[in-house]
């Protein structure tokens, strides 16, 4: 922890690098950072509201807000996953800590979900949603997210390295854990011998306490909260852990 | 002769490669499960030990595959050897070139700034010390450009300028001064020769008696991952190439090509 705080100002610069490079050379450069989600979130929000007419518009706020954390969360993890591979030549080079590569895809992906609450915060006005002070929980929310987030990056970062089919195996267990989060859909659909699945899924608990402040206007349970964090420590724990008796192993192998 | 700077005590380093190739997660599990998994021990260094003082300028020579490379990552701290003990007293600064640290798409000034803060420099530090990086890599019109419209020479003046900007303890130099102009080689010998005489340590591999004789006094000859000869480097180089006179006379494998005679290449 000490030595990665040493770097935190090449952090800042990979963070913008990431930030910067993805749009650059295009004619409204930065701003795309901010047009890109609004954009997509304009198209849900039309889908689910309009077209699709069901009952309420708040549904696409829910549909919204639980997107944007999960976006997020797979874009972190798979960016991590094929960080240290993608920086294969810099890695038997220089000698920094190896976190720092799987963590600042993390941290890119966090800005990326930071400046989405912009475009969302326009959609909660436009559509008439209620906004309250369970807004306010939004960052400690969002740090229990990047904590979870880069727990599974770290963990998964240095098994990508060993084995070449972590990559796709990954890809195919996040689509199905997107399938078994309530994004899409509100928990209160699945039938009730199924929801013990929903329960067991881990990702399950870091979203509520996101989405809850935004959609629901509460101010999560003690419970939930709790839930929460348990989760984002054990997956940092895995994750550091991992790191730790694998870590040497790295520059053998990739 | 200054205090030891790079000390290293039988330092070996084991590649495992499994004779049936092995690159993902099922494959593995399968040959767990069907009686274990057999390996192919590639010692990329074999007991090596040496010492490097302050303000000494090491030469690193030999065939590909004797082990250059692995040596250089193992000083620079980037690999653990599978035995033996490795110090290194102080910072080390390897060379950074396209591929390692530069970005195409990012200016100049922006790489620098990435690359020193990857050596461990703060911004304050660079801030202070960018215009004589740009100066020394003779960039001054071209640094506020993206890195993929600079030359490979262009390029690796830059990435001299930045590890050697702070006058590191020990400076990894692995094959980068063969691409650059006669100019800027003998500015390069220049900075070497000054840093050498302000305490730095200099590693260099090259394959260029040229360079080694330019820069080292000393110099050492890996083969097969073993130190075949350490000493002063004109002798070394002229046993080593001595031996490659033998070897192409004789149409033969080089003599101490053990039975097998498995190279590690990279």
């Amino acid at each position: 922890m000490t030595t990665l705080w040493q770097y935190r100002e090449l952090f800042v610069y990979l963070v913008r690098r990431d930030l910067t490079l993805r749009y650059r050379r295009s004619v409204l450069g930065l701003l795309w950072t901010v047009l890109h989600p609004l954009a997509h979130m304009g198209v849900i929000f039309v889908v689910f509201s309009g077209v699709l007419s069901l009952r309420t518009e708040s549904y696409a706020v829910y549909v919204l807000s639980g997107l944007l954390f999960w976006n997020f969360f797979t874009q972190s993890v798979t960016t991590s996953m094929t960080s240290l591979a993608a920086n294969r030549a810099l890695l038997l080079k220089v000698p920094v800590p190896k976190t720092i590569f799987p963590l600042s895809a993390c941290l890119s992906g966090l800005a990326n979900w930071v400046i989405s609450i912009g475009p969302l915060l326009l959609i909660l006005v436009v559509s008439g949603h209620p906004m309250g002070t369970s807004l306010l929980f939004l960052p400690i929310a969002i740090v229990v997210g990047f904590l979870f987030t880069a727990g599974v990056g770290l963990a998964l970062a240095p098994l990508a390295v060993f084995f070449r089919d972590v990559v796709e195996m990954v890809t195919v267990v996040l689509r199905l854990l997107y399938y078994l989060t309530p994004i899409m859909y509100p928990i209160t659909m699945v039938p009730e011998r199924f929801t013990w699945i929903i329960r067991l899924n881990p990702v399950g608990p870091v979203l509520e306490i996101f989405r809850g402040p935004i959609y629901l206007g509460l101010i999560p349970s003690v419970q939930s909260m709790a839930a929460a964090l348990l989760v984002a420590l054990v997956a940092l724990a895995v994750g550091a852990t991992v790191y730790r008796l694998t870590g040497d192993r790295v520059a053998y192998h990739i | 002769m200054g205090p030891v700077r790079i000390n290293l005590e039988g330092v070996s380093v084991r590649y495992r490669l499994s004779t049936h190739r092995i690159h993902s997660l099922k494959e593995w599990l399968i040959s767990c499960l069907g009686g274990g998994l057999s390996y192919r021990d590639l010692w990329a260094l074999r007991d090596v030990s040496m010492s490097v003082r302050a303000g000494e300028t090491l030469g690193v020579i030999g065939p590909n595959g004797a082990g250059k490379s692995t040596l250089l990552r193992v000083v620079g701290e980037v690999l653990r050897p599978t035995t033996g003990r490795v110090r290194i007293a102080g910072r080390v600064a390897p060379i950074l070139s396209l591929g390692a640290g530069f970005s195409g798409d990012l200016t100049g000034v922006e790489n620098v700034y990435i690359n020193a803060l990857l050596l461990g420099r703060t911004r304050s530090e660079i801030d202070s010390s960018i215009d004589g990086i740009v100066d020394f890599a003779g960039l001054a019109e071209f640094i506020d450009s993206p890195a993929h419209t600079y030359s490979t020479g262009m390029m690796a003046r830059l990435g001299f300028a930045i590890a050697t900007a702070w006058a590191p303890e020990v400076l990894i130099l692995d094959e980068v001064l063969s691409v650059g102009d006669a100019h800027h080689v003998e500015r390069c010998r220049a900075r070497i020769e000054s840093l050498q005489a302000a305490g730095s340590t200099v590693l260099m591999a090259s394959h260029s008696r040229h360079a080694i004789l330019a820069n080292c006094r000393r110099c050492i000859w890996l083969d097969h991952g073993t130190v075949v000869m350490d000493g002063p480097a004109e002798e070394t180089l002229e046993a080593y190439h001595a031996t490659v006179a033998t070897c192409l006379g004789a149409d033969r494998p080089r003599p101490s090509a053990p039975p097998g005679g498995l190279r590690f290449s990279g």
